[in-house]
C-alpha cells in the first residue's frame, strides 16, 4: 500500500508542515516504558504519552494546526465546533493562544472536566442537547451569527496533519518500531499517524483499538463502506464519533486491522496505566494497551512478528470520581 | 557555601561515577511543564518526573549504584534492608538485576502496593513488628544468617551518589533553573540533589519540602543538630524517617530552607497531579508542588527572584483505594 500514491487529505508533507507550524506551542511528549508491562504483554512496548500534551490529549495539534493555518481575516472572527470531548478544549486553547474568540457548542451530559477545561481555556460554552442534530442546529446558528469558521473534531486535512506529527516524534524517539496501536474514534488520529508512519517505514503495521459497544470502524472494514451505528455504549467516552468522509478512505487503506475491546478490558487497561506506568489516562486514552493484552492480539499469527510497538496515550482527561467507580466495579 | 570544599560523604565525582555505573538500568526520566500550574504558582515548573523510574520511585538509583558498587565475592551473598517504602523494592529489583538475592524486612502495616512491589521484583519478604527496635533485630537476625550486606535507605554514600544523579540529569535537560524543591525524609534524596546541584551551579537554591507531622528535618535545622520525633503522622508514608550522620551535614550546610506542608496541602497536590500533569504520584512524590504553591514560599521574600523551579516527583507507588478516600475526605 503506497501511502504517498493515492490522494488522501493529508500527506507526510502536510504533517511535516503542520510539526514546524506547531512546535513552538504544543509540548513534544516524552515515550514511556515498563519493563513490568513488557513482561505481561510478551513485546517491547513504547507509550507514546499525548495524555501530557497541552489541554491533556493530542487534539491540541490537529486544533493547533487549525487554527495557525486560517488566513488573518478569517482568524480574527473566531473559531467554532460542536465537541463533548478533548477537541472542544483543544480547540479553545488553540485559539486562546492566537488570540481569537473560540464558540464551544458543548451537548449536555458531556463529561464535567472536559467542560472545566473548555472554561479554563477561555472558550465561550453554548449548551445544545445531547443529540447529533442539536448539535450540528446551534453550531450552525452560532456560525451565522458570529462569522466564525467550523473546525471539525477530525474530517479536516489539517486536523489530521496536526495529529500525524505524533507519528513523526514517535518514529525519531524510537526507530526500531514495527507496529503502531492507535485509539479510533472519527478516525483523525489515527489518519495522521498512518499517513505519516507509513510513509516513513512503509512496513510499518498501524493497529486500531476500538471500544466493542462503539465499533463502527470495525464494521466499516468489514463492509468495505462507512457504517455508523444508532446507538454506542461504551466507558470509553472519546471514542464514540463516527468515520468521516476524509478519514475513512485511510482506515480503510493503511490501518492493518481493527481489534475491539470490552470495557473492562479497557478499565483493566487503564488501571495499570495509574499503577504500573503512573500515568493518569482516560477510558479512551488507556484503550491502545488493552487491544495489545487481549486475546486477539495475542493469538493473531498476523502479529507474530511484532516486536517492538508503539502505544499512543491518546488523553487523561477523567473525572477522577467516575475512574474510581470504574476500578471499584472493576474488581 | 562551598560544596566542594567539606567532606561529605558524596560529591560530584561520586555522582558522577554512579550516573555511568546506573545508566544502563535505570530510566532517564522526562521534565513535564504546564501552563495551568505555572499560572497558578506564578512560577516556571519544571516536573522531575522520578515516579516514572523503574520501581516507581527515585530510591531504585541509589539501590543500584550500591548493589553495582559491591565487590562480586560480597554481592553473591545478598543483599538486605528493612523498609517500609520503596527502598525496599528498589533493591530488591536491583538485586534481581544483579542475579543476588535481596532479603527484605518489612514491618506490619507497610502500604500493600509497596509490599507487592517487593515480590513482584523477587525479594524474599520477612515480616518484622512496625516498631524500629523490630526492624533492626530482625534485619541483624537475617545479615548473620546469610552473610548479606546491609543497605541502608539512605544514610549512605553510595545511596546519596545514585540519588543525586537526579540533579545531574535535570540540569542538563533545564539549564535555566534556579531552584529545586525535593521531599525530605532520611534525607537521602535531597543530599545528592543538593550536593551535585551546587557543584555545578553555586548560585542554586535547595528547598526541602516536609509535612508538618513529620517536620523533623525542620526542627533539626532550628536546633542545629539532628532531632528525631518519637511519632510521626502522615499521609506522606515515605517521609517518616529522621537524619542520618551522614545526611544531616548535608542538609544543615546546603538546604536552603525547609517548607512544611498540612496533610491537605499535600492532597490537594496530589490531586493537581492526577488531573492538570496527568501523573499518578504518591503523597510523599506530590509535596514539593504542595511547598511552591504554600503561602509561606509564595510570601517569602528570599524565593522572590526563583523563576525556574524544579519539582522532584518522587514516586508514585499509592494503593489507589487510599488515594480515593484521600481525595473524597478532602473535597
Amino acid at each position: 500500500m503506497e501511502a504517498n500514491r493515492e490522494k488522501y487529505a493529508a500527506d507526510l508533507s502536510s504533517i511535516k508542515e503542520a510539526h514546524d507550524r506547531i512546535k513552538p506551542y504544543i509540548h513534544r511528549t516524552p515515550v514511556l516504558t515498563s519493563e513490568s508491562l513488557n513482561s505481561i504483554s510478551g513485546r517491547s512496548l513504547f507509550f507514546k504519552c499525548e495524555c501530557f500534551q497541552k489541554g491533556g490529549a493530542f487534539k491540541f495539534r490537529g486544533a493547533c494546526n487549525a487554527v495557525l493555518s486560517l488566513d488573518a481575516e478569517q482568524a480574527a472572527k473566531g473559531v467554532v465546533t460542536h465537541s463533548s470531548g478533548n477537541h472542544a478544549a483543544a480547540l479553545s486553547l488553540a485559539a486562546k493562544i492566537q488570540g481569537i474568540p473560540a464558540y464551544i457548542v458543548v451537548p449536555k451530559g458531556a463529561p464535567k472536566c472536559k467542560v472545566d477545561n473548555v472554561i479554563r481555556y477561555g472558550g465561550k460554552v453554548i449548551w445544545s442537547e445531547a443529540t447529533m442534530s442539536s448539535r450540528e442546529e446551534v453550531a450552525s446558528k452560532v456560525l451565522q451569527e458570529t462569522g466564525s469558521v467550523l473546525i471539525h473534531p477530525y474530517n479536516d486535512g489539517r486536523i489530521i496533519s496536526g495529529q500525524g506529527t505524533i507519528a513523526l516524534e514517535l518514529l525519531e524517539q524510537i526507530q526500531e518500531i514495527d507496529a503502531i496501536v492507535v485509539p479510533i474514534s472519527g478516525g483523525g488520529l489515527i489518519s495522521g499517524v498512518a499517513l505519516a508512519a507509513k510513509s516513513i517505514k512503509p512496513s510499518i503495521r498501524i493497529i486500531a483499538a476500538e471500544p466493542k459497544g462503539a465499533d463502527d470502524a470495525a464494521q466499516s472494514k468489514v463492509a468495505g463502506k462507512i457504517i455508523t451505528l444508532p446507538v454506542t455504549n461504551t466507558i470509553a467516552d472519546g471514542l464514540r464519533a463516527s468515520l468521516g468522509g476524509l478519514t475513512w478512505p485511510v482506515v480503510r487503506d493503511l490501518v492493518d486491522d481493527v481489534v475491539t475491546l470490552e470495557d473492562c478490558e479497557i478499565i483493566e487497561a487503564m488501571k495499570m496505566c495509574y499503577e504500573i506506568l503512573k500515568v493518569s489516562v482516560e477510558p479512551s486514552g488507556a484503550i491502545g494497551l488493552a487491544a495489545v493484552l487481549s486475546n486477539s492480539f495475542r493469538n493473531n499469527p498476523s502479529w507474530r512478528d511484532c516486536k517492538n510497538i508503539g502505544i499512543v496515550l491518546s488523553g487523561g482527561n477523567v473525572d477522577l470520581g467516575s475512574l474510581w467507580d470504574s476500578f471499584k466495579s472493576s474488581k
